[in-house]
């Protein structure tokens, strides 16, 4: 400490709090920077695996700067035949299951999927959230806690009797079975994240617009929606990424047609040999990258849309 | 309204009446159909050891997960509370954790707690905490759920964090200055005022974690089916693999048996706490 203490005028007692302010402010940071660091590190290091050369991937302590290889990604993206890259690699044929780690397939199921489902859950959730914010309704609490309920629905609870009932439809392994339940699933997400936003958007509203003569219905969709369109957004980008995470249910309904990447990605068996993790890894970050961009056009509302409108944030 | 409440009532009622049904019955391979068997299913769960199991692995997973991420939650939502430069991009960097597919978060930590060429293996071995012969995944299993809660920490904390910034940055002021006019020190107005005022917000992020804690699937299935031997079964992932094994009656009378415990928990919870949409 080199701050004088003895001088009492004014301007330094300023200088020095403002000085002990600022230091605790870096103190602080320089912790929340170690523990930023340490959350971030395992998504670090899976990306970097990606890029490791063959080998590097399981060197200690880490190596953090090599020469980037592009052939896990040569494989995963670009559908060079699994078996002539461990050939190069290893110089003989190990293994004949790998053939399947090109996922530009599961990358357009994953987007097909998540972006059908999402377009409804929109397009059927926000009538509902309005109707649930505006129309006088006995037991609303009652409503509002059967659609958070089926959100508590353990997943395997659903996934049987789903099973069955597309077995006997036919349903199986086709993009509307799975799109049905994901709406499904993210079906109370987006009610009662919407009606948090249309329960701030003042009544008047739509007083005027009945008065100008509209119905209910053209008040609904001409005024008030476009006054929700920034939680219409949000609720639209959190319900993509559920859907593009979710997995025991399409792990469950579908079999080689349709594979999501989560499924995709933990479909391959890593126990037999050490060298599959590079594939893994370049599977993995491919899986996470469209999420990481979405999620940062939506953070302003993360916090609502993960409590589902419970905590405004 | 209508398309979205007949939605929800099938994704609502037809699996709990189907499971209902089906847990009166039990699927027979040879005929491809499902025999009434009566409450055999009903006998078999209250006997069943490895359901107690998974319950307990349940149970003590989610007391620990829930307790450490709210502790960590907590702490590091103060930190960032109280003052740090550029608040915006560390609270930006910490969402990246929970939004990260939980099948891949299952196998980034299976990369990194590798007993062999794991880096957090390779960390705790160094630092005398586990030995090669018992690492966290793998050896007799002992660690196995430590190492599933690593994950889950990993991936939810982040979320207890942000919800409870949000809260603290929405705190009214007054009481606070009131507190320091009165003489507390940080301490008590952390206990005394912060924490109280807290409460709804702390009763959303607990409600939540709940939910998702007692269903967690995803880490189990990529990280340790359930084993070594059912160290690490919750009672999803048993549900999962009577499912699996085509008991086909016997799940669905677990999934009614999940069913009725959580909602009547959640049921009694939002009363209690007055949790409110």
């Amino acid at each position: 400490m080199t701050t004088t203490t003895s001088s009492p005028t004014t301007s330094h007692t300023i200088d020095r709090t403002a000085w002990l302010r600022d230091g605790r402010m870096w103190l602080r940071t320089l912790v929340i920077v170690f523990i930023v660091a340490i959350f971030i590190f395992p998504i670090f290091f899976w990306f970097l695996a990606s890029f490791k050369p063959f080998g590097l991937i399981f060197t200690l302590p880490p190596v953090f700067v090599f020469p980037p290889t592009f052939t896990w990604y040569s494989v995963v993206l670009g559908g060079v035949p699994y078996n002539q890259v461990m050939l190069e690699l290893t110089g003989a044929l190990t293994s004949t299951g790998g053939g399947m780690y090109y996922s530009v397939p599961y990358i357009i199921d994953s987007i097909v999927v998540a972006s059908v489902s999402t377009l409804l859950v929109v397009l059927i959730g926000t009538p509902a959230a309005y109707a649930l914010s505006r129309f006088p309704m006995r037991r609303r609490h009652d409503l509002a806690f059967w659609i958070l309920s089926t959100r508590m629905m353990p997943v395997v609870v659903a996934a049987m009797p789903f099973f069955l009932m597309y077995r006997t439809l036919g349903w199986i392994d086709t993009y509307h079975g799975v799109i049905l339940v994901h709406t499904v699933i993210n079906l109370p997400l987006a009610i009662l994240l919407l009606k948090s936003f249309f329960d701030e958007v003042p009544y008047d509203l739509d007083e005027a617009a009945l008065v100008d003569g509209a119905t209910r219905w053209q008040a609904f969709y001409k005024v008030i929606v476009h006054y929700v369109l920034p939680g219409l957004a949000a609720t639209a980008i959190l319900s993509f990424i559920f859907s593009w995470n979710e997995f025991l249910l399409t792990l469950t309904l579908t079999r080689t047609d349709i594979r999501t990447m989560p499924v995709a990605a933990s479909t391959f068996d890593t126990a037999t040999g050490g060298t599959e993790w590079g594939f893994l890894a370049a599977l993995g970050t491919s899986a996470m990258a469209p999420v990481f961009i979405f999620v940062l056009l939506v953070q302003r509302h993360l916090v609502r849309g993960l409590t589902m409108g419970a905590v405004k944030g | 309204m209508a398309p979205a409440v007949l939605l929800l009532l099938i994704y609502s009622v037809y699996p709990l009446v189907y499971n209902i049904w089906t847990s009166f019955h039990k699927f027979d391979p040879m005929i491809r159909d499902f025999v009434w068997v009566g409450g055999e299913n009903w006998a078999t769960l209250f006997s069943d050891g490895r359901a107690l199991n998974a319950v307990r692995v349940t149970v003590l997973y989610g007391m620990l997960a829930l307790s450490i991420e709210l502790t960590l939650g907590l702490g590091i939502a103060m930190l960032l509370d109280a003052g740090v430069y550029a608040r915006g991009l560390w609270q930006s960097l910490l969402i990246l954790p929970m939004v990260t597919p939980p099948a891949v978060v299952g196998l980034m930590f299976r990369l990194l707690e590798h007993s062999e060429f794991g880096v957090i293996s390779w960390l705790l071995y160094g630092a005398g905490v586990l030995t090669k012969q018992e690492p966290l995944l793998g050896g007799t299993g002992q660690y196995a759920l430590f190492g599933v809660l690593l994950a889950d920490i990993w991936q939810w904390t982040p979320f207890c964090i942000l919800i409870l910034l949000a809260g603290l940055k929405s705190l009214p002021i007054e009481p606070l200055e009131a507190a320091e006019v009165d003489g507390a020190n940080g301490w008590q107005k952390f206990w005394r005022v912060k924490l109280p005022l807290l409460r709804n917000v702390l009763a959303i992020v607990i409600l939540f974690r709940i939910i998702d804690l007692y269903r967690v699937f995803d880490y189990i299935y990529v990280m340790t089916s359930g084993g070594p031997g059912q160290r690490t079964e919750t009672i999803s992932y048993y549900a999962y693999q009577t499912y699996v094994f085509i008991n086909w009656g016997y799940t669905a009378t677990l999934g009614v048996a999940i069913l009725i415990v959580i909602w009547l928990s959640a049921f009694i919870y939002t009363r209690l706490f007055h949790v409110e949409w």
